[in-house]
């Protein structure tokens, strides 16, 4: 398993109110710029970056993040993460996340492109201790392709696996397969072209929350569709359909903002791209 | 046949109260919309159901507790209990599938004495375990000795049967319509049953992002004649 084309690993603790890097490292096709704080919360946001350009026939990357108490980061990607045709072997990219008590991480990377004939897995394991927040978004969207279909990509497989205090509490296990599955037909993306899925854990978590997000968001609109639902501990899941990535990212940070206000009475602030 | 496979059908029977016929799993919300409305749309979302998101979740955890039951490692067991309940992230599924799972195993123990059944039983009351018909039905299958393939395949037609008679009362649709579509989906069954026993851990919860976003959305219908 040690032949990984990229690797990064990022240990971050709090330090006189401040997060700072207790080891930053990264390997081949996968690295971070330096830290930025856009405020003066201490709350520290690195961007990861992808030298290569985009995934590749057999690829396969290795993230490790870790928070110690305290320690607040944002996580995000330079721009999207591009899965190109995988004719032999299927890109793969597997994270692990471990959250100390008191930590928050807020994971809102690029959406994946898939382009023709693309195959990619990708595994998330999230290990929380009781006390830690955690808020993560996904977005799958097709990409460009020469004959015009709409789901040219062959496979996206995204596994996310949440643990909290060793108990697994949340297994989220979608696999779009485009090459064997009809995707137009009901009950996979109902006429939509992008999914995005959004997961927050944290002890703030209540049901009264889960309803104000629903009656702010719940669509009376052909443009996207949602589903919210409460996990087994606190916490929820969102789900879009839409045919924009634009769409999707305006209901996450109208999700991201209401989160932080009630929970933190802060501001996100913007992530600038360029 | 032999008077065991008579015994696991009953736990099949539409009659044996589980509560299977107040959850109709995100059918409501399509019925609600019109998307399903007749024999044929009906047939077509029974056939995503059963093969993106039944096989995949209760189908393969039958397969893999009945396999963990043989090698007599309860701690698989416990730990296909957990996922199999945690990957149902739709709420009113999943506690509705909870609550199904301990009625039926407070009308089993009555029927049979099997020692696991006791074991499963403390340990969701210790919240140590949650409670899945799936894993009832199988640990009952496999105390009966039915094979490993023919208990899957009976919990899937149990399943796929309730859920025909529930679309009869809902959509609604003639009692012929559904013994049609019984019929009709046997061969299917044993594809899905086939196709379990080439899957393993890896594949397991997988969803599909429509029918699972009907479940989600199901909580928020006002006027419903279904729990789930």
């Amino acid at each position: 398993m040690g032949d990984w084309t990229g690797v990064l690993r990022l240990d971050l603790e709090e330090r006189l109110g401040k997060t700072v890097a207790k080891n930053v490292y990264f390997q081949g096709a996968l690295k971070v710029m330096r830290p930025v704080y856009h405020d003066d919360s201490g709350q520290v946001c690195y961007y990861i970056l992808n030298p290569g350009g985009g995934y590749l026939d057999g690829d396969r990357y290795h993230l490790q993040i870790s928070l110690e108490k305290q320690a607040r980061l944002t996580l995000t990607t330079q721009s999207a993460t591009k899965v190109y045709k995988t004719p032999y072997s299927y890109a793969y990219q597997e994270t692990e996340i471990f959250l100390k008590a008191g930590s928050y991480l807020e994971y809102f990377p690029d959406p994946l492109i898939a382009y023709q004939d693309a195959r990619y897995k990708q595994k998330n394991i999230i290990r929380m201790e009781k006390g830690a927040t955690l808020l993560y978004s996904d977005i799958i969207t097709p990409g460009w392709s020469p004959n015009g279909k709409r789901f040219s990509y062959d496979k996206v497989q995204l596994i996310n696996e949440i643990y909290l205090d060793d108990e697994l509490v949340s297994l989220d296990h979608i696999k779009l397969h485009p090459a064997k599955q009809h995707m137009e037909a009901l009950g996979f993306m109902e006429g939509y072209s992008h999914l995005g899925s959004m997961m927050v854990v944290g002890e703030q978590m209540t049901p009264e929350l889960l309803d104000r997000l629903y009656y702010a968001l719940n669509p009376k609109t052909d443009a996207y569709d949602v589903g919210f639902s409460l996990l087994p501990v606190e916490g929820f899941t969102l789900r879009v359909l839409a045919n924009s990535t634009q769409i999707i990212e305006r209901i996450f940070a109208d999700c991201h903002q209401m989160i932080c206000e009630e929970w933190f009475g802060t501001r996100p602030s913007f992530l600038r791209k360029y | 046949m032999t008077d065991h496979t008579l015994s696991l059908f009953q736990l099949c029977d539409s009659n044996f109260p589980t509560g299977a016929f107040s959850h109709s799993y995100g059918l409501e919300s399509y019925i609600q919309e019109d998307q399903v409305h007749d024999q044929a749309t009906f047939s077509e979302w029974l056939h995503v159901y059963l093969n993106e998101q039944l096989v995949y979740s209760d189908g393969l955890a039958s397969f893999l507790v009945y396999e963990a039951l043989e090698n007599q490692d309860l701690q698989k067991v416990w730990k296909v209990d957990r996922m199999l309940t945690v990957q149902n992230l739709p709420r009113e599924t999943r506690e509705g599938t909870q609550r199904m799972g301990e009625r039926m195993l407070n009308l089993v123990e009555t029927l049979y004495e099997v020692p696991i059944l006791s074991q499963y039983k403390k340990r969701i009351k210790e919240k140590q375990s949650f409670g899945h018909p799936a894993i009832i039905f199988t640990m009952i299958g496999h105390h009966l000795c039915v094979p490993k393939s023919t208990t899957t395949l009976y919990y899937l037609y149990s399943t796929v049967s309730s859920l025909v008679q529930n679309a009869v009362r809902a959509i609604p649709l003639g009692q012929t319509a559904g013994q049609k579509i019984i019929q009709e989906f046997q061969g299917e069954l044993v594809d899905a049953t086939e196709k379990i026993q080439s899957l393993d851990d890896e594949d397991f919860g997988i969803i599909s992002p429509g029918l699972e976003l009907s479940q989600m959305k199901h909580e928020r219908v006002n006027i419903r004649i279904f729990m789930s």
